[in-house]
C-alpha cells in the first residue's frame, strides 16, 4: 500500500526537481551571457519568477501535508527541508538575473578580462550541480564537499577584491575601465553568495538523512 | 494487487446476498409471526397456574381474616374460633432466626468462592457439595436437625428449626452470591486497588456492594422457599397452639398450622386453612415487593450492575 | 490550578509511608531494571530498562499486542493480579524496589494511581462516592477535607463544571468521556506521585481528549505521569519522552523530540511514520 502520505512527498520531491532544474539552467545561461555578451535578460527574468512560483507551491504544499497527516521523523524532516531547499532555488534564479540585469547596465564589456568570473563561476555551476546530485541520491557527505568549494570560491572573492582596490599603473586599458572591475566583483559577489546557498541544501540534505544539522553550519 | 477483479467480486456477492434477502423476506415474516405468538402461549400456560392458585387462595381464605384470626392462638378445635397469632410469630421468628444464621455464613461461603477460593480443588468440592446442598430433600434435613438439636437439647425447640432452614438457606445464598460476585467486571477491582485499597475492603465495600441487588434478590429468594417449608419443621419445632415460650421450646409456624388445618374433618378448620394460607402468601409477596421498592429501584436504578 | 493543596491530607497519608524513605535513586522517580514478564509460558516482556524523572510525562507506544498494558501494570505491581501472570525483575519507584518482599503492595498502589483503558466507575456509587471511594476506604474521616478533596480532583480532571449541581447522580449514568474523567478524579484524589494512564483517552472525542491532554500538561507540575496511547501524535503532543515497544521489547526510548524528529533505530522510524506491515 501506497502511504497517503507519499503521494504528497512524491508532488513535493517533482516540484524541488523542477526547480533544480531551472534554477541551473538559469545561472548557466547567466554566465554564458557574460561570457559570450548575449542579452538574455527577458527570458531569465521569466524563469526567475517561474522558480519564485513554484517555490510558494512548495511551500504551500509543505504546510498542507504538515496539517493533513502529521509527519514525523524523517518525512518531517524532508518536508521541512523542501522549504529551505526550495528558497536556495529561487534565491539561484534571482542571483542569475541579477547577474544578467548588471550586465544590462553596463552595456559592453567585451573587451574586460573575464578570467576571474569565468574561473569561480566553474567551481560554483559544479556546487549546483552537486547539491542538487546530493539531493537526489541522498548524499548525507556532500554537504562537506560542499564546504570546501565555498572555500576556494571565498578564497577567489576576496582575491578578487583585493586585487580591485589596489591601485595599478594606468597602463592596461582594460584595468583601468572601472565597468570591468565593477561588473566582475558585482558578478563575482552574485555567484559567492549562489555558493553559500548551494552549501545550505548540501546542509538540508545532510539534516534529512541524520537528523542532525551538518558539522559546518 | 488485481484491484478490478477484486471489485467484480465484491458485485457479485453483493447481488447473490440480495437476491437472497428478497427471496426469504416473506417467509421471514411468517415465520416471525408464528415465533412471537407461540412464545406468548407459553407465557400464558406460566401464568395460569400462578394466577389460579392466587385466585383460589384469596377467594377462599378472604373471609377467614380478621384481627382476632391474625392476633389470638387457636380456639376450640371442635367449634373453632380464636386464630394463628403464635403461627405467625413463629414463622417471623423462626425464618428471622434462620436468616441471622444463613445468611452471613451464606454470603461469606460465596465471597470467599468467588473472591478468595480461585480454581483450587477445595474451591472445586466445595461447589459440588454445596450444588448437593441445594438439592438435598429437606425431610432428611429436618431428621439432621432432630437427630443434632432436638434430642441433645431434650424438646422440640426455634433453635434446632432455624438451624435446619438455614441449612436449607445456605446453599442457594451461597450459590446466588457467588454468581452475582462474578457479575461484577474485574475492572472494578482492579480501580479498587489501584487507589491502595486493602483487599478485604475492596471485596466487601466495592464488589460486594456492585453485586448488592443480586446478592439481596439471593436472600429474598433463599427466605421465601424457607418460610413456605413444612417438612424439616416437623422434625424440629413440632408446632404448638402457644405463643414463643423460650429458645429451647417448640414454637408454631403457617405451613404447620396450615398442614394440621387441612388435616382435620372441620368447615371451619379448613377455611382457616386457607387464611393461614392467604396470610402466608402475602407475607413472602410483601417481601419481594418491599425489596424491590424499598432496594432495587431506590437512587441507583441505572447505577445497579447485576440484577437479577 | 491548585488541586493538591491539601496539606491536612498530605500529612495523613504520609504519617503512613514514614517507612518509605523520600530520597530518590540517581534523581528518577521511577526506574524500571530488566523486567520480565511472562503470561503462563508466554513471555510479553522482555528484559525492560529505563528510567522516568520526576515531573515528566513518558508515553508508551507500539503496536497492539507489545506489552504496552503489560508494562504499565507491572509498574504499580497491578499485573500480579492477573492469576497466569509472571513478572521478574525490578521497578524502583524513588529508591525503593517495589517488588522486594518487605513491600507491601498496597502502599505502592496508593502511591501510584492508575486510570484504564475503559472507564470503569465503581457501579453502584454516585459521582461523588466514586471520587470519595478511596478516601473513605482508606481510614480518612474529616467529611469537610473529603468534600474538598472531591472538589478539587473533580475540577482538576475538568469535570466539575459538568457535574458540580448533580454529584448524586450515579457515576454509570455519566457519558464514556465523562465516566473517564471521573475515573482520573478519582485517582487524583489519593495524591498520587506517580498517574499510569492506559490509553485514557481511547474512548473520548477531541474535545474530551484534548482536555484531558491540558490536563497531563498541569499535572506534570505535580506528579509524574505515564501513558499509554495508540495515538502517536497524541504522545508527541503531551509527552516528555517516549518509550516505543515492539514484541514485548522497548525498541527505543528518548525525547519526544528526537523519537519523532529523528529516531535511532529503524522499526521506530517505521512505526511512527506508519511504514510498518
Ligand atoms: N491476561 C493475559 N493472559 C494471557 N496473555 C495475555 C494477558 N494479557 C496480555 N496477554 C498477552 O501479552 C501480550 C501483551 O499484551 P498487552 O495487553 O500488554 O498489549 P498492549 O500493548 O497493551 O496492546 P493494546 O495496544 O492492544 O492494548 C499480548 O500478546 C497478549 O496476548
Ligand atoms: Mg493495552
Amino acid at each position: 500500500m501506497t502511504r497517503l502520505l507519499d503521494l504528497g512527498i512524491d508532488r513535493i520531491r517533482n516540484s524541488i526537481m523542477d526547480m533544480a532544474k531551472l534554477s541551473e539552467k538559469s545561472v548557466t545561461t547567466a554566465i554564458e551571457s557574460y561570457e559570450k555578451g548575449t542579452s538574455t535578460k527577458k527570458v531569465i527574468f521569466e524563469w526567475s519568477e517561474q522558480l519564485r512560483v513554484l517555490q510558494d507551491e512548495v511551500g504551500d504544499l509543505a504546510i498542507e501535508l504538515i496539517a493533513r497527516y502529521q509527519p514525523v521523523a524523517t518525512d518531517l524532516r524532508f518536508i521541512r527541508s523542501c522549504m529551505e531547499i526550495a528558497y536556495g532555488f529561487s534565491r539561484f534564479g534571482r542571483y542569475a538575473y541579477d547577474i544578467v540585469d548588471v550586465l544590462e547596465t553596463m552595456g559592453s564589456i567585451a573587451d574586460c578580462d573575464k578570467n576571474a568570473v569565468l574561473e569561480m563561476s566553474c567551481t560554483v555551476r559544479e556546487m549546483i550541480r552537486i547539491s542538487v546530485q546530493a539531493l537526489q541520491s541522498k548524499d548525507k557527505n556532500a554537504a562537506e564537499k560542499l564546504y570546501q568549494m565555498d572555500d576556494t570560491v571565498d578564497a577567489l572573492y576576496r582575491k578578487y577584491l583585493r586585487e580591485a582596490i589596489t591601485p595599478h599603473e594606468k597602463t592596461d586599458k582594460r584595468s583601468f575601465d572601472p565597468r570591468c572591475y565593477i561588473s566582475a566583483l558585482l558578478i563575482l559577489r552574485y555567484l559567492e553568495r549562489i555558493s553559500d546557498h548551494a552549501c545550505y541544501i548540501g546542509d538540508s540534505v545532510h539534516y534529512i538523512v541524520t537528523g542532525t544539522s551538518s558539522p559546518r553550519r | 494487487m488485481n484491484n478490478t477483479e477484486n471489485h467484480h467480486h465484491n458485485i457479485d456477492h453483493r447481488k447473490v446476498i440480495q437476491d437472497a434477502i428478497v427471496r426469504r423476506s416473506y417467509k421471514r415474516k411468517i415465520v416471525n409471526r408464528v415465533f412471537t405468538g407461540v412464545t406468548i402461549v407459553c407465557v400464558m400456560l406460566a401464568m395460569i397456574p400462578l394466577g389460579s392458585i392466587l385466585f383460589e387462595v384469596v377467594k377462599n381464605g378472604i373471609s377467614a381474616i380478621s384481627i382476632e384470626f391474625l392476633t389470638q392462638p387457636q380456639g376450640s378445635i371442635i367449634r373453632g374460633g380464636g386464630g394463628v397469632g403464635p403461627a405467625i410469630q413463629g414463622t417471623l421468628l423462626t425464618v428471622g432466626y434462620a436468616s441471622l444464621i444463613g445468611v452471613p455464613i451464606g454470603i461469606l461461603a460465596g465471597v470467599y468462592l468467588s473472591e478468595y477460593a480461585g480454581n483450587s480443588k477445595f474451591a472445586y468440592t466445595v461447589r459440588f457439595f454445596n450444588s448437593v446442598m441445594t438439592g438435598m430433600p429437606s425431610i432428611v434435613i429436618g431428621i439432621v436437625g432432630y437427630i443434632v438439636l432436638v434430642i441433645t437439647i431434650g424438646s422440640f425447640n426455634i433453635t434446632a428449626g432455624a438451624v435446619a432452614l438455614s441449612i436449607i438457606m445456605i446453599p442457594i445464598v451461597v450459590a446466588v452470591t457467588e454468581e452475582t460476585l462474578k457479575l461484577v467486571p474485574n475492572s472494578v477491582r482492579e480501580a479498587a486497588h489501584s487507589l491502595g485499597i486493602p483487599k478485604w475492603k475492596v471485596t466487601l465495600f466495592i464488589t460486594l456492594r456492585s453485586a448488592k441487588n443480586g446478592v439481596l434478590t439471593g436472600i429474598v429468594l433463599a427466605v421465601s422457599r424457607v418460610a413456605g417449608e413444612t417438612a424439616p419443621l416437623i422434625m424440629t419445632i413440632l408446632g404448638t397452639s402457644l405463643f414463643f415460650q423460650g429458645f429451647i421450646s417448640p414454637v408454631d409456624a403457617l405451613p404447620l398450622r396450615i398442614w394440621r388445618f387441612a388435616s382435620q374433618p372441620y368447615e371451619h378448620a379448613h377455611s382457616f386453612g386457607w387464611g393461614a394460607a392467604l396470610v402466608l402468601i402475602i407475607m413472602i409477596l410483601s417481601l419481594s415487593v418491599l425489596l424491590r421498592f424499598l432496594v432495587l429501584e431506590r437512587g441507583f436504578k441505572q447505577g445497579s450492575l447485576v440484577k437479577m | 490550578m491548585s488541586w493538591m493543596s491539601s496539606k491536612e491530607y498530605t500529612n495523613t497519608i504520609s504519617y503512613k509511608l514514614s517507612s518509605l524513605s523520600d530520597t530518590k535513586r540517581h534523581g528518577y522517580k521511577v526506574s524500571v531494571k530488566n523486567l520480565n514478564s511472562w503470561f503462563g509460558s508466554k513471555q510479553a516482556l522482555k528484559d525492560i530498562n529505563f528510567d522516568v524523572k520526576e515531573n515528566t510525562v513518558t508515553a508508551l507506544i507500539g503496536p497492539s499486542g507489545c506489552g504496552k498494558t503489560t508494562l504499565i501494570r507491572c509498574l504499580n505491581r497491578m499485573n500480579e493480579m492477573t492469576s497466569s501472570a509472571i513478572v521478574k525483575g525490578s521497578v524502583y519507584l524513588d529508591d525503593i524496589d517495589i517488588y522486594a518482599s518487605n513491600v507491601d503492595p498496597v502502599i505502592i498502589k496508593r502511591r501510584m494511581g492508575m486510570v484504564f483503558q475503559k472507564p470503569n466507575p465503581f457501579p453502584t456509587m454516585s459521582i461523588y462516592d466514586n471520587v470519595a471511594a478511596g478516601l473513605k476506604l482508606n481510614g480518612i474521616r474529616n467529611k469537610a477535607l473529603i468534600r474538598e478533596i472531591v472538589e478539587e480532583s473533580l475540577k482538576g480532571s475538568v469535570l466539575w463544571d459538568e457535574v458540580k449541581d448533580e454529584l448524586g447522580r450515579p457515576g454509570l449514568s455519566l457519558s464514556g468521556g465523562q465516566q473517564q474523567r471521573l475515573c482520573i478524579a478519582r485517582a487524583l484524589a489519593m495524591q498520587p506521585e506517580v498517574l499510569l494512564m492506559d490509553e485514557p483517552t481511547s474512548a473520548l472525542d477531541p474535545i474530551a481528549s484534548a482536555k484531558i491532554e491540558e490536563l497531563m500538561n498541569e499535572l506534570r507540575k505535580e506528579l509524574t505521569v505515564i501513558i499509554v496511547t495508540h495515538n502517536m501524535q497524541q504522545a508527541a503532543r503531551v509527552s516528555d519522552y517516549t518509550a516505543f515497544m515492539y514484541l514485548g521489547e522497548l525498541v527505543e526510548y528518548g525525547p519526544t523530540k528526537q523519537i519523532f524528529e529523528n529516531p535511532q533505530k529503524e522499526l521506530t522510524e517505521r512505526y511512527i511514520s506508519g511504514k510498518f506491515g
